[in-house]
């Protein structure tokens, strides 16, 4: 199939590979040239922008920032659609965005899944991502074999915004996980009781998942780097956030989560991994 | 001095009254004209219109896209005031709201004041408001008489947008008063502790405040009527929220409240006063 991506950063650009390893055809572009590079050296070919690219292909993907960058891209992409053009779009943006610019594409003709993941830069590389997805059956059907080669669990969820539903639904369940390990282990560490081995009791019980697994080994390591910043996971929370006061929606551990995010944003703790909430709970309770 | 007045609601009609009978000759624009035809005042058929006849214009809107629309959008304020000409937005909107507004009506010469007020549709009628004010000094002082008329405790906190960072400030602590009240009627409620005694004794310590004061006894009547429209509140804490976010600033308790908000509008409470927030804990 004839592939065009869009956004070539730290989930993008793997992704992309993993579409020409998969045997399509692949036409990029990206903001910044320099990150082109590593896929026309793999054998893509770039284009000028994404009007350009859309007039190529049968299916279009972007992977980009937020909202503003994805309805500005997709724009784009609907100028140059050829008719029965896919448009699939991987990034995270808000339930109500992503319904917005399905409606956009579809006035220009083109049908609109939104397809966010999950799984970070590690599953982006191994084409594990989850895949959570909303669109028609039939957009759906054609987008899968692409699907295929970046992701394992793909899922479609319902009609247009239901993957971001769900990926919202994701970072709920993702960052009160995140928080609630280094809670436990600031509680096990302040007791004087060795959190490796609260960690290892817990793995064998009802406590058992796979944050406790992967993100309580990087606590314990002290491995703070990304993996996936905070800022984005902050990012992510406030779309939950916003959508639940829309909505009229009580979400109080979220709401207590998504402070905690902001307060790492706040003190420079950003750019680090999500984990990194672990020293912002230790410097508040005096155990820095 | 003509003066113009946009946002005639339970707050914008009491204080342009009040302009009107201090002697300022009155125009004003409303979306509905039937709502404002028997005010004492020249009906304008746009903002812009409004802005041509006006040397300063007051707006008191709900929401940021509201004031923005009337202010910078077609036929807007923007298109029909004249250099030198002042708008003064009594609105409760996001500051960098405020802050744009203002950058951009003064790439054509018109000042702006952020004036957000406290103090309710009570403080409106009886010219009581609390008016905090964020812009230039001088045009606050050549404004000053016309405030005067609205309200008796102006403060200017600082350049434009600062005001509407103190109306964020004033609901974080009023909502997060009335939550503390709410919470505390329903642990006495619930001990089988007659709440009315126990808004009294607390009213002659430390915990007194106008909050327990006037929506204490709200709650103890259950009187839920509005007073203030806590679908309000609930776009505010959306404000403050947002406003915060962006600074990397955290504010837990407030953040914890607008889930008690967003409870309050679920259960269809949006239009009733703020004191419902004891009701959403008695369903909790």
């Amino acid at each position: 199939m004839k592939i065009g991506f869009l956004g070539l950063g730290i989930m993008g650009r793997p992704m992309a590979l993993n579409l020409l390893k998969g045997g399509h055809v692949l036409t990029v572009w990206a903001r910044r040239a320099e990150s082109m590079q590593p896929l026309l050296d793999a054998g893509a070919q770039a284009a000028a922008g994404p009007a350009e690219l859309a007039a190529q292909v049968d299916l279009v993907i972007s992977m980009v920032a937020d909202a503003p960058d994805v309805a500005e891209v997709m724009r784009g992409v609907a100028q140059g659609a050829r008719p029965g053009l896919v448009a699939v779009d991987m990034s995270t943006i808000a339930p109500a965005a992503a319904r917005r610019i399905g409606e956009e594409l579809a006035a220009a003709g083109v049908d609109f899944v939104d397809a966010p993941v999950s799984g970070g830069e590690v599953g982006a590389i191994a084409g594990s991502l989850s895949i959570m997805a909303g669109g028609s059956d039939a957009a759906f059907a054609r987008a899968k074999p692409a699907f295929e080669c970046m992701g394992k669990n793909i899922v479609h969820v319902g009609a247009s915004g239901a993957g971001q539903v769900t990926k919202a639904a994701n970072q709920i369940v993702t960052g009160m996980g995140v928080l609630a390990v280094a809670e436990a282990f600031a509680f096990a560490a302040k007791n004087g009781v060795d959190r490796s081995k609260v960690r290892e009791a817990l793995l064998g019980g009802f406590a058992s998942s796979r944050i406790l697994e992967n993100h309580g080994q990087r606590m314990l390591d002290r491995n703070f780097k990304p993996g996936f910043k905070s800022w984005m996971h902050e990012k992510d929370l406030n779309i939950v956030m916003q959508t639940a006061h829309e909505l009229g929606l009580c979400l109080p551990g979220s709401a207590a989560t998504a402070q905690m995010f902001n307060a790492m944003v706040g003190s420079g703790l950003g750019e680090e991994d999500s984990v990194a909430v672990l020293k912002l709970l230790e410097s508040l309770s005096g155990q820095a | 001095m003509k003066v113009g007045f946009i946002g005639l609601g339970v707050m914008g009609r009491p204080m342009a009254l009040h302009l009107r009978r201090a002697g300022y000759e009155l125009f004003v624009w409303a979306r509905r004209t039937a709502g404002v035809a028997d005010l004492p005042a020249t009906l304008c058929a746009t903002p812009a219109e409004l802005g041509r006849y006006c040397d300063v214009v007051f707006t008191m809107i709900t929401s940021s896209a509201d004031v923005e629309a009337v202010a910078l959008g077609p036929d807007g304020l923007i298109e029909g005031m004249a250099p030198e000409s002042v708008l003064v937005d009594c609105s409760t909107i996001a500051p960098e709201t405020a802050r744009q507004i203002a950058g951009k009506l003064k790439a054509h010469g018109i000042h702006m004041l952020d004036a957000p007020v406290s103090g309710g549709a009570q403080g409106a009628i009886d010219a009581t408001l609390a008016i905090m004010v964020g812009g230039d000094a001088a045009i606050l002082a050549r404004l000053q008489p016309l405030l005067e008329c609205l309200g008796q405790r102006i403060v200017h906190v600082g350049s434009n947008g600062a005001g509407q960072v103190a109306k964020a400030c004033n609901q974080m602590i009023m909502v997060a008063a009335i939550q503390a009240v709410a919470e505390a009627m329903r642990l006495a409620q619930a001990s089988g502790v007659d709440c009315g005694k126990v808004r009294q004794a607390l009213a002659g310590g430390s915990a007194a405040s106008r909050v327990l004061d006037v929506m204490g006894e709200r709650m103890v009547r259950r009187d839920f009527s509005a007073g203030i429209e806590a679908r309000l509140h609930h776009k505010d804490f959306g404000l403050v929220l947002e406003a915060a976010r962006k600074i990397g600033v955290p504010t837990p308790l407030t953040a914890s409240i607008g889930q008690q908000l967003n409870a309050l509008m679920a259960q269809g409470w949006g239009q009733d006063d703020t004191a419902s927030l004891l009701r959403v804990l008695e369903g909790q």
